[in-house]
This record gives structure tokens, sequence and C-alpha cells, in this order.
């Protein structure tokens, strides 16, 4: 069982939601009210990483912040060592591949909401600021939750693109994913089979918290 | 209290217990101070035990990644934190030295052998003439056969030599199945899902892919030898350069030879032990 | 200046044309199909929807003028709107919903506030229930309550009584205007229902297409409509052509040519003799003659013909009656049932209507409103 890569890997999971969110919900609302030009090819962009081979990704990346780019000399300037193999590396491929995961439920919920509601808020005297604390985050909070738990169970589960741009460091970029591949080719069925396990649990119980969830606040909005 | 009521309080802990594991792992986590090795995939059962021999012996420890030497020879280029490269091949770690990426050229560590192996219950017999193998193509008891990436493993490069100069490679390149290293090609031979494969000797002798299978050595001078060198990388810390050191003294030896490694000077000692 | 001044112009996407003036404590109605533009305009002047040229002020405050680049963004306008499926806040009760437009005022404040204007449109007691735990009618009521929490400068209402069923509505024709006596606000109401227009409104506005055709008071405009498409949109169906023939002023009449029936109109002197004109006629100025007895004495534009139709709803008869000159198009009249049976109306029988002269109004022969001999009649006059 290794620990290490338990805990990287859920420290991948929640930091990768907590930047997320934030931009799951300004471009969530903006692909959700806004009609403006080129806005399906926004909304492609968006949902590219779904249909992109993970290894495309990966390729793409390298090429973009390996060592021979100009954001890895940045990098290594700034921080005396590459970007790729480190966790930060993880973390930003992680969030661009999350991201139709964290934007598309997000829209879907700001869509839902009656543009009259919205329209009601600014009539009782909401700036736009306190309408979308008040009545849009409440209302969207469902799909708010859903995504932050389906990027949070797809970055548990992210292999070929954390094995191309972060390698395998343990206690760096050695996730439980790629730690259990790891001990299979180590022969170590015992440990491989104790950490599929888990993760299985894990994925499955965050799962069914969500659902339950996302009725309970559907009941309270009747 | 009601169900609604229990999946609140759920939902509020599992909050409550990710944010502690995000911000107070760091300890175990992500702290860089053990130094990382890059090892070939041949020394997966030999290096842990050097690696905790070392331990034992001065109290601290290294992280050890295994996988085909050739990636890893990649990766270092790129800038990749490991402080020790331990290849099978010593043309990666001359490469890199000659590319300025090494402290210096490093030592030879060990020779490396290859063997033919044979999953329990195969219809195929593992014997070092690979004329079984041949005769396994011919009367379709191969189906599938397990090598190393020839691209970038050693020890698939060698398995690919052996098999051209048996002249078996037209006839078996079909049937190959291709493990990333020499692990998981061992892996793959291993089980039931294949006929055979060639792997490491060093594989072959550790207790858990033994009980899976038997094998023979195929003879040395059908490959060109597999040298095996490591060396430091520069900008390594001193705990990997005492590790560097400790494992090329006796004691690491032995567990050397217990894996079928063996240094030049030693290859007489070793030879009326091996298999045939 | 006080009330509401609003003028907007625009051709696309959605074709605006309207100007008009509403005081305060007066009702101002919007009227006409659906699609018209009517919730465009009150969402321009809520403060959602910027048309291309325009101006709105109210009271002193200039909220929108594309001359001087001026948009006064919707939360600053103090304007309270009750919206056509009410746009509640689902997650909020109602006394929340109500507080939601209090923010200006402390806690108690709000909550003491709230109270006053849930119990004023007699929701007391219901403060802690959720919008889908109210009946539409009690949910429309905590809308108003919301609109009129800021005090606004102008009331809003879009069509706020069309998702809610007959009954209930009555009930609430007489709450509002119960509620029109502490409204000291202009008021804006949209609605397609001409009957609710009539009842609710000081002023109507008849909208087409974005264009304000004609403003007036209910009655004024249901009678002298100023054009055919008026007459149309307000649902007035003796709508024909005519000429006419000469002016009487001594006896107070025009003579109007219908189709070769000579009709006694109402004195206009400023139609030229000769102009092609068309006419209305409200349904409530035909009159039908009783078919038991002889006629007695002078009727105003007798008019014979049979009965083409009859539609009975509730207590009244709806009767179309097809000349026998050729008038072209029939004329429709309604009489209480009753009367419909004393007189034996049933299709196919023959009958005989007076049209009075008083209610039959001349108006821009349709083809072409700039015939000659027509001066032009502007809209919103």
């Amino acid at each position: 069982m290794d620990w290490t890569a338990l805990g990287l890997s859920l420290q991948l999971g929640v930091v990768n939601v907590l930047c997320l969110v934030p931009v799951g919900i300004g471009v969530g609302r903006v692909l959700a009210y806004r009609r403006f030009r080129g806005k399906g090819l926004a909304e492609a962009a968006v949902a590219l990483p779904l249909v992109l081979p993970p290894t495309v990704l990966g390729y793409y990346l390298l090429v973009a912040f390996g060592a021979a780019s100009p954001i890895g000399h940045f990098w290594q300037l700034v921080f005396d060592q590459p970007l790729v193999f480190t966790f930060e590396a993880l973390l930003i491929a992680s969030i661009i591949f999350n991201l139709p995961f964290a934007i598309q439920p997000m829209q879907r919920a700001f869509e839902a909401i009656p543009p009259e509601v919205r329209e009601a808020a600014a009539c009782c005297g909401m700036s736009p600021w306190r309408a979308l604390l008040s009545v849009e985050l409440p209302l969207a909070w469902p799909g708010i939750v859903t995504a932050m738990v389906l990027s949070f169970a797809h970055t548990l589960g992210e292999f070929g693109i954390v094995l191309m741009v972060g390698g395998s460091i343990p206690g760096e970029t050695r996730t439980i994913a790629i730690a259990i591949y790891d001990r299979v080719q180590a022969f170590d069925e015992a440990a491989a089979g104790q950490m599929s396990a888990l993760l299985l649990a894990l994925s499955l119980s965050v799962i069914a918290l969500t659902f339950a969830f996302s009725r309970r606040v559907g009941r309270q909005l009747g | 209290m009601d169900a609604q009521h229990a999946i609140g309080i759920a939902g509020r802990a599992f909050c409550a217990a990710l944010i502690t594991v995000t911000f107070g792992w760091s300890a175990g986590g992500r702290a860089a101070e053990a130094p990382v090795i890059a090892a070939a995939s041949d020394l997966q059962f030999a290096l842990p035990e050097i690696v905790e021999m070392f331990a034992a012996d001065t109290g601290s420890t290294v992280k050890v990644s295994f996988g085909s030497s050739g990636n890893f020879a990649r990766q270092i280029r790129q800038g990749a934190p490991y402080e020790l490269f331990l290849s099978a091949d010593e043309g990666f770690v001359l490469d890199l030295f000659r590319e300025g990426f090494m402290r210096d050229d490093g030592v030879l560590y060990a020779l490396g052998r290859i063997v033919i192996f044979a999953p329990l219950g195969s219809p195929l017999h593992a014997d070092s003439s690979l004329d079984d193998l041949r005769t396994g193509l011919t009367d379709g008891r191969l189906a599938k056969f397990a090598i190393a990436n020839p691209a970038h493993a050693p020890y698939g490069q060698r398995a690919e030599e052996v098999l051209r100069r048996r002249g078996l490679w037209d006839a078996i390149m079909p049937k190959l199945v291709i493990g990333e290293n020499v692990s998981q090609a061992a892996q793959f031979a291993a089980s039931s899902n294949t006929q055979g494969g060639i792997i490491a000797y060093s594989l072959a002798l550790s207790p858990r892919v033994s009980a899976r299978g038997t094998f023979a050595l195929i003879p040395e001078d059908w490959h060109a030898p597999l040298r095996q060198r490591m060396a430091l990388i520069k900008g390594a810390g001193s705990l990997a350069t005492r590790f560097y050191s400790f494992v090329r003294r006796d004691a690491a030896r032995v567990v050397f030879r217990k894996y079928g490694f063996v240094l030049p000077h030693e290859v007489d000692l070793t030879e009326a032990g091996a298999a045939r | 200046m006080e009330g509401l001044h609003l003028s907007l112009h625009q051709r696309e996407p959605i074709p605006l044309d309207a100007s008009f003036d509403c005081m305060p404590g007066e009702v101002l109605a919007l009227v006409g199909p659906s699609g018209g533009g009517k919730t465009t305009i009150l969402r321009a002047i809520a403060g959602s929807y910027r048309p291309q040229h325009g101006r709105i002020s109210v009271n002193d405050e200039t909220w929108y003028d594309t001359d001087a680049a001026v948009c006064v963004p919707c939360h600053r306008r103090t304007v309270g709107m009750v919206f056509q499926n009410y746009a509640l806040f689902p997650h909020m009760n109602a006394a929340a919903n109500v507080m939601s437009a209090l923010r200006h005022l402390t806690r108690r404040e709000r909550t003491a506030r709230a109270t006053e204007l849930l119990s004023l449109v007699n929701l007391a007691g219901l403060e802690d229930r959720k919008p889908a735990a109210l009946s539409g009618g009690q949910q429309q009521r905590v809308a108003v309550a919301r609109a009129l929490a800021r005090q606004p400068r102008v009331l809003l209402l879009d069509e706020p009584f069309s998702a809610v069923d007959k009954a209930t509505r009555q009930r609430l024709y007489r709450e509002i205007a119960e509620l029109r006596r502490v409204l000291d606000m202009p008021v804006i109401l949209v609605t397609h229902d001409l009957d609710e227009a009539a009842m609710l409104a000081d002023r109507l506005a008849v909208l087409h297409r974005g264009r304000v055709l004609q403003i007036g008071a209910p009655e004024e405009v249901a009678v002298k409509p100023e054009s055919a498409e008026v007459a149309r949109l307000l649902d007035l169906r003796n709508v024909f052509d005519g000429e006419v023939v000469h002016h009487d002023p001594d006896s107070g009449y025009t003579i109007l040519d219908w189709n070769g029936k000579r009709l006694e109109a109402s004195h206009r002197p400023h139609w030229s003799p000769g102009a092609r004109v068309s006419w209305v006629v409200p349904e409530g100025f035909v009159l039908l003659h009783r078919r038991d007895r002889p006629s007695r004495g002078e009727h105003e534009n007798p008019v014979r013909g049979s009965i083409e139709a009859t539609f009975v709803t509730g207590q009244t008869t709806h009767i179309t009656l097809r000349p026998h000159h050729d008038a072209m198009l029939p004329v429709h009249f309604t009489v209480p049932s009753h009367v419909a049976r004393r007189n034996k109306i049933v299709t196919g029988v023959e009958a005989t209507v007076s049209l009075l002269a008083e209610g039959i109004h001349l108006m821009p022969a349709q083809a072409d409103a700039h015939a000659e001999g027509f001066e032009a009649h502007q809209p919103g006059k």
C-alpha cells in the first residue's frame, strides 16, 4: 500500500478542483448567458479533451513546456528545475484535461436558471456580484458539485498524461494509478490489489455521496 | 437522525478529510529529501534488497524508479530530477556523459544475461537452443511471445538480436507482445496469456517469477553483451553519492550475484552455478 | 418632470417605434398581439434591454439616453417588475424573496417591512413557504410584494394574470384595484387581454410589431380606432369599406355610401366628399329589431339581411347577419340569449338591425392610408 502515492493523488485531485471551480464558474457563466460569434468554437475547444487521446494531449504538453520550450526555459530560470516531472506539471496537465468535466456541468446548471429570475434579481437591486452569490450560485449548486466531483474522480484516474508529463517519480509524480501499474510490473499483486480496491471504494463512495447530495438539494428547490 | 441528515454529515466529514489530506500530507509526501534513483527494470528485485541494506546501514533511504533505460535517458535529457542512473546498457550512460549530463562516465556494475522463459502449463519448452521455439512457430503451438521493447529497452534489443540471429524474427514478429520494459515483458511472459518470452536473467531468478514457470539461459555470445553501467547525474546530492559507493561494495555485490549479475572478473565464479 | 417619459426607436432585431408618457398613479396598458414588442419595451424600461435609439426618463432621472450615452444599469434603477411567470427565487421562501429587494435596510427593518408587504397582498401567515408550496395566485402576490418592496419609481407588470385561472384572476383584479389607491407611481401593464386592459387601465396603447398605433382611454380607443389595423387589433369585427357622399351639417350627419346602401354617420366634415374610407361600427352599436312586431317610427340606418350564424356563450348569443345588399362582409353583433330566443333567431331567418349613427366611426381607407382628402391623424395624439 503506497500511502505516499495515495496522498499525492488526493492532493492533486483537491488542488485541481480548487483551481477549476473559479474557472468553471467564470467560463460556464459566459457560455450559458452570452451569445457571441465563435461561441460554437469555444464550446468545442472546451469539449476537446473529452475526445482527445490522453497521449496526444501529453505530447503537446511536452512540446509546450518541455525543457526546450520557452515556458520550460522560463520555469527553469525562476525555479531552478524543469517544469516537466514535477507536481506542478501534473497540475497544469490535469487542469487542462479536466476543463470539460468542470465547465460543462456548470454551464448546464447556469443555463437552467430562467433568464427572468436573473432579471428579477437585478430589478430587486442586486448588483451582478450579489446576484451571483445570492441567486445564481445557490441555484446552480448541484451542477457545481457535480463538476467538482467529476473533476476529482477523473484526476484520480488519470494515467497516460501523468506518465508522459510526470514520469513516475515517487513522492512527486507517482500517483496511485501509476503506483498500481508499477506494482503489477513488479509482480507485487498484493499491493496492486489493495490499492485498486481502495480506489474503487473511494470512487464509488464519492459518486454515491454526490448523487445523494444533489437529490437532497433538488428536493429543497422543489 | 434521518437519511438526509446523515448524508449532510458524511458530506461534510469527507470534505474535512480531504482538506486535511491536502494540506497536512506534505510532510510525508512531496518532500524531496530522499534522492530518486533511475534503475533499469531488470533490477526490479535486486535493487530493493540493496536499498534495504543501505537503509539498515546508514539510516537513510533512497527512492527508486524502475523503467526502460532508453526511456530514462530521454527523461534525463529533459531534466528529470534523478540523481543516479543504473542503465542496462552502457551506451546510454556514455552518451549522456558525452552530452554533459553526468558527473563522470560511471562504472560497470554488471553483465546482464537473457533467458527464454515458459510459464507453467505452456506448450513451449524453455531450451537455450531455442529449437523448441522454432518448432513451436511452425506447428502452431506458439501464439504470443513476449519481449521488452527493442526501441528503447536493452533487453528487448538483445532479444531481437538473438531471434534474428536464429532466423526466427520474421516468423515470430507477428506474434510478439511488447513490454514497456523488461519487467512488463516478464509479467506478460509469466502470465498464461502468452506461451513465453525472452526476459532478464535477474528477473527469472526471483522467486516470484521462477515459481511461475521454467527458464533457460541463452548463450551470451549470441548477442552483444549487456554491459550494465551506472553513473551519478550532475547535481547529485551527497546521499546519492553515498549510495553510489555503497552499491559497489561487497555487501551489495553479493546481492547482485544472487540475481545472476556478474562483473567480468566474477564470470568464472558463477559459470559453474549458472543454468545450462 | 414627473412620471415616466419614453421614446424608443429601433429597426432590428426587434422593430420598435414607441413614444408615450405615464403619470404617477396612472395605469397605462400596452396591448397587442404576442411578439408585438410589448415585453421588450418593458424590459427596456427595467434596464435589461438596450434599444438602438431612445430615451427613458422617470421623474427627474434620465435612465437611458442613446444620444448622451447614458445607461443606468438595471440594479440601479429603482424599478419594480412583476414577470409573466413571477420569476420568484425558488430557493428562498416568500419573506426572503421580498427581503432580497430590501437590502438597503437593516436586518430587523427588513423582516418587518417584508411582513408588512406580504399582509398588504393578503399573504400574512405564508411568509415561510417556498414558491413550490404556493399556488399560482399566491406566487403572483409574492411577486407583487417583491416588486413594491423597493418603493419603485415605476411599476411594470408583464402579463401578470395570464398564468392564473379565471376565478383567481377576477379576485386579483379586485385586489389590484384596491392596491391602486396606495400606488403613487406610473404603472405599465402589458397584456393581450383587452377586457383586462379595459378594466384596469386609465389609458391603453395599441402596439403592433413594436409600433404604438394609438393611445387613449379604453372606451375611446375601442369606439374610435384610428385605423382599420387598430380596429382589428382591438378585435372589432365590423370593419367595412365605404365612400363619403356628402355632409349635412344641419342634421349633423355625414352621409356614407356602403356598397350602394346609404348610411347616416356622425358629422365629420374633414373627410372630403367622394373620399374612400373604411369605417367601423362596434357591436354595441348594432341593435336588433324585434321580429314579432312591425317596426315603429324611425330607426337609424336599418339593415335588412338573413342570419348566417349564431354562437351561444353562456347568457350571450353572438350573431352574424348577411345583409341583403352587396355588403361584401357580414355584420356581427350580440344580444342576450333570452332576446335571441324570443325573436326566434336561428340560421337562415330574416332579420333587421339598426346601426346607430353615433357608433359609425370613419377611418382611412385600408389599402391606402394617404388617399386624397385625408388629413394625417397622428397616433398618440
